[in-house]
């Protein structure tokens, strides 16, 4: 017998029922979150200690690059930008930046676009895809992230859950930290040091 | 003495792990606190999550099926492994058929659980752990000591001193972020160069296929992404039904280990790169590994299978913040691995390891699956009773006891003596040292017994 089919005779049994799955997820506890208030709820929570990402925002597109030059000015990092092959981010004018579409193993500084932010827990959700790679937001000193307004939901279960699914989805909520030497806490363990969050409003 | 009293002597007798366990677990004690005063219902969200795993350990051969299903419609491979051995030897036949020389690791307790890192190194093949606990553990050459902070018994002097002789180029600066920085360095070109990338599983995603890893560091993700193959080793009872079930059990998850709202990088892997996809690796294999869990399942042991491996209970447990993980003496210490330490390796090397419990409750009160840890370890104790492993003295002192507690007239005066000698020997309400009785006032002092004993102290009360 193989060892799949002895398992399964050992965990035989009824095949479970959809409804009783699905009432387990009635009503779950949950951090409340005000829908009204959506924005600053999501900012609120990616200012918090644990999230410590900084966040800008720019009304459209065509900012896009003065705000990312604005953000590596302040860190004193040069003008230098891994871009993803995203054509929303490609037809951007980056007059005067140096950019790249493959990280490099000591990369500065990525830009990424999350599909949604989460405001109970001030998570960024990733997807993987021909035009978004993913290795580069783990690589990378800076993860610079836009996010559009429009693209915050309350909660984790908004995520794009549905539909044909990426290789894999990713759920960003602040920077490479740790805790194992003596429990002092250290950003930039192996990835990001810093997350940046630049809200397009438009 | 038995492995586990020696271990626990030495570790009691070491002054440095005392404070090094009680700064990591009693800093997650507190924040744990804060993060559940601050969450709606905790109580009733426990119960939910409670009710996810036994709907899953209920129906767990369905479930299994239907992950595999969909995990090779995603492009995995799914192997299936009934015991440690097994599972090693798929994982090791695949890094052979990949020609694999290295791989980078990312922390998974089920990896340890099974001797990954011993048969790969029988194997020939290179690892490196990436967790930088785990990093730790590797270059000193021991064993994780919790399964959340793996090198919670090292000082930062250690730490110092293992980087130094270890590391390409080590730290300059005596601070605790040159160290990491330090490790960053030495790690980021293994992870990039590694022919195999490995993992265990937070949970598995019954309805997609996926795997999903957490990690507060993202070396999961840059050990995972950019080698060839990645190998996941995943405990069978790892099954959640859906996405939505899983975001439950991670909210209980991170609050419970770490106190956070969410760990910093959680991530869902749906088999390999797909076509057009500039990164992640050409294969995926999942080895959904048995190794005693059907056996608890049928033999009484059904609850301990929801276990997330949070740590709350070995942070909350009286015994573990006195001797730390090691004295446990397997792959789980603290409170969970009491319990599943006799599964993985036998009851009987074991029978002083289930003793090391106050059966004070707090593991139970704060398992976010409600576990009753306690119930469970009383269960092996009866067991070990059963079957005669218990050794002669214990068994004729206890017969003794029965013997004469079931005889008032015997037991009343027998204690009243007992109690005098015993205040005889105490001073200022304490005693330091006890004969016939010095396992129990080496580390610590007895309280002093009261002047009479309750039965004459409630015979005096009740009289008018
Ligand atoms: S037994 Fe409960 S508290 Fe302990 S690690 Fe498992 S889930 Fe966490």
């Amino acid at each position: 017998m193989s060892a799949r089919d002895a398992i399964l005779a050992r965990l035989k049994g009824p095949s479970p029922d959809q409804a009783e799955a699905d009432a387990l997820l009635v009503a779950p506890e949950r951090p409340a979150v005000n829908e009204a208030t959506l924005e600053a709820e999501f900012l609120a929570r990616l200012a918090l200690p644990s999230v410590n990402a900084s966040h800008d925002v720019v009304g459209s597109m065509a900012d896009l690059p003065t705000a990312i030059a604005r953000y590596l000015a302040g860190q004193g990092e040069a003008l230098t930008l891994c871009l993803p092959p995203d054509p929303r981010l490609t037809a951007c004018d980056w007059g005067g930046f140096t950019l790249h579409d493959s990280a490099a193993p000591d990369e500065a500084a990525v830009l990424a676009i999350a599909r949604r932010g989460i405001a109970e827990t001030g998570s960024l959700i990733f997807e993987t895809g021909p035009t978004a790679p993913m290795l580069p937001n783990f690589l990378a000193l800076h993860h610079i992230v836009l996010l559009a307004v429009r693209d915050i939901a309350p909660h984790l279960e908004n995520a794009p859950l549905t539909g044909p699914q990426p290789r894999a989805h990713y759920w960003v909520t602040g920077v490479s930290g740790t805790t194992d030497i003596e429990g002092a806490y250290v950003r930039g363990a192996h990835g990001p040091r810093f997350l940046h969050v630049i809200l397009l409003r438009n | 003495m038995s492995g586990f009293t020696d271990r626990a002597e030495a570790a009691l007798a070491d002054p440095i792990l005392k404070i090094a366990v009680e700064r990591t677990a009693g800093t997650a004690e507190a924040k744990r606190g804060i993060a559940i005063d601050a969450f709606p219902d905790f109580e009733a969200a426990r119960s939910r999550a409670a009710a996810i795993k036994d709907h899953v350990i209920a129906h767990l051969g369905a479930y299994l099926e239907q992950f595999e299903a969909n995990a090779i419609a995603a492009g995995a491979k799914v192997h299936w492994a009934r015991t440690a051995d097994e599972a090693c030897a798929i994982v090791i036949a695949i890094c052979k058929a990949e020609g694999a020389k290295s791989v980078a690791r990312s922390k998974s307790m089920l990896g340890e659980e099974i001797g990954l890192p011993h048969a790969l190194a029988e194997a020939g093949i290179g690892r490196v752990e990436t967790d930088l606990a785990e990093h730790i553990i590797q270059l000193a050459d021991e064993r994780p000591s919790h399964i959340i902070w793996p090198a919670m018994h090292k000082t930062r002097d250690q730490v110092s001193a293992l980087f130094k002789a270890k590391h390409r180029s080590p730290h300059q600066e005596e601070t605790i972020a040159a160290m990491a920085e330090s490790a960053r360095r030495e790690l980021r070109t293994q992870m990039l160069n590694a022919d195999v990338g490995m993992s265990g599983a937070n949970f598995l995603i019954a309805d997609s296929g996926a795997v999903c890893t957490v990690t507060n560091e993202g070396n999961a993700e840059l050990s995972l992404v950019p080698p060839r193959v990645h190998i996941v080793t995943a405990g069978i009872e790892k099954i959640v039904p859906s996405m939505p079930h899983a975001i439950h059990m991670l909210r209980m998850l991170a609050r419970s280990a770490t106190g956070a709202a969410l760990t910093q990088y959680t991530t869902f892997y749906t088999g390999p790169k797909r076509a057009g996809d500039r990164d992640g690796p050409d294969a995926m294999h999942i080895v959904l590994v048995d190794n005693g869990r059907t056996k608890m399942r049928e033999e009484g042991l059904a609850e301990m299978l929801r276990c997330i491996r949070c740590g709350a209970c070995m942070n909350h447990c009286v015994v573990f913040r006195q001797i730390g993980g090691h004295a446990y003496g397997g792959t789980y210490p603290g409170p969970m691995g009491a319990v599943l330490t006799p599964v993985l390796d036998g009851l009987a090397p074991n029978r002083d390891l289930i003793h090391a419990c106050t059966l004070n409750g707090k593991c139970q009160e704060v398992c976010p699956v409600r576990i009753p840890l306690p119930t469970l370890l009383k269960g092996w104790r009866d067991k070990s009773w059963r079957e005669g492993l218990e050794p002669t003295s214990m068994r004729a002192g206890l017969g003794l006891w029965a013997w004469i507690a079931t005889r008032p007239s015997l037991y009343r005066p027998v204690t009243t003596i007992a109690m005098r000698v015993m205040r005889l020997l105490g001073k200022k309400g304490w005693i330091a040292s006890l004969p016939l009785a010095g396992g129990w006032t080496r580390h610590r002092d007895m309280p002093r017994p009261a002047a009479q004993t309750f039965m004459t102290q409630y015979k005096k009360a009740r009289r008018p």
